[in-house]
């Protein structure tokens, strides 16, 4: 029986990597984002039963319930979520208008808080056991200048992560974080040249990082192997953190 | 205790025993006294959490959709549930 997982924001980016290589790992995928966007449509056609997409914003609390109900109800309570759906807004804390502010909150925390309880109820319901991952990013641990809103975001789903780890360990629920660096993903686009540079001189492997390069570790704390790691936060930033 | 709350009390009790049994735990007479959490009764808060899930699946009522509401005691949950 394929287990199955739950990946927001599996359209592009970070998000579609994690998605084609859950299918491809023989995981059953259940994502959703604001539009299909151009990857996803062959994924569907090639996988037929195994990925199931519906459209959700999970910055609103009743599309992101529909997606976790329309989930459930097609492929079955999940083994794990993976709580990628998240929006970046740049600006000086002080001018950054405060409708961005709420926006950031309640795609990048509240609705992984949502979906994570929704999935754990299930879970729980089930008599236990399963995975929940959270992916927060560097920025959360270190900081960026025009980042703050979204740092605090991100440094909250690392705080959900422990507490949760506690609170759900005693039922075989595994809880970890999973922080990337500087990806070259649509995300970063927004980097001017100079700060790509600067970045990749400050990173000692030399280089941003790929979707490729966070995706392994995401399989590794969705399986077996990883049934006693809880309460972590795995950062993959190519050292520049170290 | 009204029959309504009877039946929802009922209720309660099979699924706090469902849940005991799936821990292998004996099962037990539940009545409106029964305390849920530091008593007796082999429960935890996560138990606690399941039962709610199962009886929100069972009687299609959220009692806490509006914000918390205490209770310690089977028969307040099933006057929770009875108030929806």
């Amino acid at each position: 029986m394929k287990r199955h997982v739950i990946v927001t924001g599996g359209s592009r980016g970070l998000g579609l990597a994690i998605v084609t290589s859950l299918l491809d790992a023989g995981y059953r995928v259940s994502t959703c984002s604001r539009s299909l966007g151009d990857a996803l449509p062959p994924l569907l056609e090639a996988h037929g039963d195994d990925l199931f997409w519906h459209q959700a914003d999970i910055g609103d609390a009743a599309s992101t319930e529909g997606f976790i109900q329309a989930a459930i109800a097609k492929l079955g309570v999940p083994w794990g979520l993976i709580n990628n759906a998240g929006i970046a807004r740049e600006g000086i804390l002080a001018t950054l208008p405060l409708v961005e502010v709420d926006r950031l909150i309640q795609t990048n925390l509240t609705g992984s808080i949502q979906t994570a309880r929704a999935v754990l109820r299930q879970m729980l319901a089930r008599g236990g056991g399963g995975r929940i991952i959270n992916i927060s990013s560097i920025i959360g641990q270190r900081g960026y200048t025009g980042l703050a809103a979204y740092a605090a975001t991100k440094a909250g789903l690392d705080g959900l992560t422990r507490a949760l780890a506690r609170e759900v360990g005693r039922r075989r629920i595994t809880v970890n974080s999973v922080a990337p660096g500087y990806l070259d993903t649509e995300m970063s686009g927004t980097l001017s040249a100079g700060q790509r540079d600067q970045i990749v001189r400050r990173t000692p492997l030399g280089r941003l990082g790929t979707a490729a390069d966070v995706v392994p570790a995401i399989l590794f704390l969705l399986g077996d192997g990883a049934a006693f790691i809880t309460g972590q936060t795995l950062t993959i930033d190519g050292g520049i953190g170290c | 205790m009204s029959e309504q709350n009877a039946a929802l009390l009922t209720l309660i009790g099979q699924e706090v025993n469902r849940i005991l049994a799936d821990k292998g735990e004996a099962p037990v007479a539940i009545s409106a006294d029964t305390v849920f959490l530091d008593g007796p009764l082999p429960f935890d808060s996560l138990d606690l959490a399941t039962l709610i899930v199962a009886l929100e699946g069972v009687t299609g009522k959220d009692p806490f959709r509006s914000g918390f509401r205490q209770f310690t005691k089977a028969g307040e949950l099933a006057a929770l549930y009875a108030d929806v």
